[in-house]
Formats: C-alpha cells, sequence, structure tokens
C-alpha cells in the first residue's frame, strides 16, 4: 500500500518537473530574439560570437543551428542587417547589426518587458 | 565572395567536414545560387570560429561535438529554406519557386493548404487544355438544362438535355483562368507574407 503511494507521489513529482522544464524551454524560445536584439545593441557580432555572448549573459544554451534561421527572419523583417568581412585566414565572417527600424522596435520591446517585469514581481511577491 | 575550405590535421576529421558541407548544399540546392553560397559561407564560418575557440582534445571530437551542436542540416535549414524561398517565389513569380515554397511551408499551416489546393486548380486547368486538344468532343463546360453541371472531362456527354457551353472558347478560357489564378495566389502569397512579418 505504502509502496503504490510512494510511486503516485514519485510519479506527481516527475510530472512538475517536466512541466517546469517544459515551462522554461518555452520561455527561453520566447525570449530568445529579445536577447538577441538587446545583445546587438551595442555592438555587433558574427553568428559564433553571438551565441557565446548569449551563453555569457544568460546562460541560455542555445540550440546552435536554430540561431541561423532566426537570424534570416530578423532580417526579412528589417530589424537587423548583415554584411561579410574578409578575413586573413580566407574564411569571412557575416556580422549583424541592428537596422534603425530595430533600434526604434526594441526600445518599444524594452519598455514592455520593463512594464511586465514590474508587474510580475507584484504578483510573486 | 569565397570561402576557403578548413584545414584539418586528421583525414577522418576531414571526412566528417565534408560529408557535413555537403549534405548543407543538398538541404539548400532549391534556393538561388546566392542563397546557397550564403548559408554554406556561414555554417563553415560557424565550424571554423567554433574549432578555434576549442582547442582542448582530439580535432575528431571537437568538430563532432560543434556539428552536434549545430544540429543535421536538414532538420535546421528547413525553416531557413522554406523562409528563403517564399522571398524567392513572391519576388519571382515562377510558378516552379511557388510551387517548392508551398511545398516547403505545408508544416506552418493551414493556410498553405488552401494555397496549395489553389494551386491544384491551377494545374487541373493546364490539365483540361490538353486533354481538350486531344479529345474535344468530351472536354469542355457542361451545363444540364441551366444548371451547371460539370468543367472537366465527361463520358455522358450524350445524355438528354446536356450541352456544352464554351466550345472553341473552352482553351482561351482556359488560359485565363490560369493567369487569374496564378496571379491571384502570388499577390494572396504576398499578402500573407506580410501579416507573417507584422505578427
Amino acid at each position: 500500500m505504502y509502496f503504490v503511494i510512494l510511486c503516485i507521489l514519485l510519479y506527481i513529482c516527475q510530472m512538475n518537473e517536466t512541466f517546469v522544464i517544459n515551462w522554461k524551454s518555452q520561455v527561453k524560445k520566447g525570449t530568445l530574439t529579445f536577447i538577441v536584439l538587446n545583445i546587438l545593441k551595442n555592438n555587433e557580432y558574427y553568428g559564433y560570437e553571438l551565441i557565446e555572448q548569449i551563453r555569457k549573459h544568460t546562460e541560455i544554451e542555445v540550440a546552435e543551428g536554430t540561431l541561423y534561421p532566426l537570424m534570416n527572419r530578423l532580417k526579412t523583417e528589417n530589424l537587423v542587417e548583415s554584411k561579410w568581412v574578409e578575413q586573413e585566414t580566407g574564411i569571412p565572417r557575416k556580422y549583424y547589426s541592428l537596422t534603425e527600424v530595430g533600434v526604434k522596435t526594441l526600445l518599444q520591446m524594452n519598455t514592455y518587458w520593463t512594464d511586465l517585469e514590474n508587474a510580475i514581481k507584484k504578483i510573486v511577491q | 565572395m569565397k570561402t576557403a575550405n578548413i584545414n584539418f590535421s586528421e583525414p577522418a576529421s576531414k571526412r566528417v567536414y565534408d560529408d557535413y558541407m555537403t549534405r548543407i548544399k543538398k538541404a539548400t540546392n532549391s534556393l538561388s545560387k546566392q542563397n546557397q553560397d550564403d548559408v554554406y559561407m556561414e555554417f563553415n564560418s560557424h565550424i571554423f570560429e567554433a574549432l578555434n575557440h576549442n582547442k582542448e582534445g582530439k580535432e575528431i571530437d571537437i568538430l563532432l561535438d560543434i556539428l552536434e551542436k549545430l544540429g543535421t542540416p536538414e532538420e535546421v535549414l528547413k525553416p531557413l529554406v522554406a523562409d528563403k524561398k517564399l522571398e524567392q517565389a513572391t519576388q519571382t513569380f515562377n510558378p516552379v519557386h511557388v510551387f517548392r515554397a508551398l511545398i516547403l511551408n505545408f508544416t506552418n499551416g493551414i493556410s498553405y493548404i488552401i494555397f496549395f489546393i489553389l494551386y491544384l486548380f491551377l494545374f487541373g486547368f493546364v490539365f483540361l487544355i490538353f486533354a481538350k486538344i486531344i479529345n474535344p468532343s468530351e472536354v469542355g463546360l457542361f451545363y444540364k438544362g441551366t444548371d451547371f453541371l460539370l468543367l472537366g472531362i465527361s463520358g455522358n456527354i450524350n445524355l438528354i438535355g446536356t450541352r456544352e457551353l464554351l466550345g472553341n472558347w473552352f482553351i482561351p478560357v482556359m488560359l485565363l483562368s490560369i493567369v487569374v489564378f496564378y496571379v491571384l495566389i502570388t499577390l494572396l502569397l504576398k499578402f500573407k507574407k506580410s501579416i507573417n512579418q507584422k505578427k
């Protein structure tokens, strides 16, 4: 009998853990664009460097291959622009930077984020 | 702009790298040459920079780790190819590009399935033109009395009250329908794309 109860409790704990893992993954996915734009706010970066920056600032492990489709979307939406820069190694780097539209959009996003953060803080307390 | 290939000290690493880059080329071969080169150069650059930033351990292990993190080209490049193909399709009005873009974007929602059905109609009109040439008497726009019966091929045209409306105008009308459908689909695709971007 005790064994059955223990199994049920373990199952519930397991479910909660899976829920939290899924939720974290959704939050990361939802904020990746926001993080990328903020990292590009003050500097231009090439793909690998950008991934390193994301890791450094947020400790988020980006599925590296997914960054490039995301950068392409940001480019078609005119938030980000890119340029190829020749290197001595013979392997050029593609540098990404914010466009004017990107800067303006990011300002709006940051304002919204601050408001949301304040609202959530009040609920969490 | 051209990119150099990465040099490896171990032949095994070179083989793994060559295989990965060939898969990238294959996964992107439906795109324009410029887009193909762009994707190839970007992934090449990523692998090169990642190798330069990770020097500890055996070369082949580092490379395999980098490629694993990047993901399989076929999976990773799917959304990128689908997006670029859609951009290309709406810019060129080329039916091959539009058809491919629709297939690639199938998984992106029900609206593309509707586009696909519209496109099938378009191919239906093309088919009917050939059918009319081969079998003029059984292909047409058939009416029974005043009611629309069918547009296509019918083996029962001798039924009482059935008549064909278009006659020699059938092929010109089909051609006009193709043009109208085609422009409509492409404009709708453009409209859909601009909505996607605003989301």
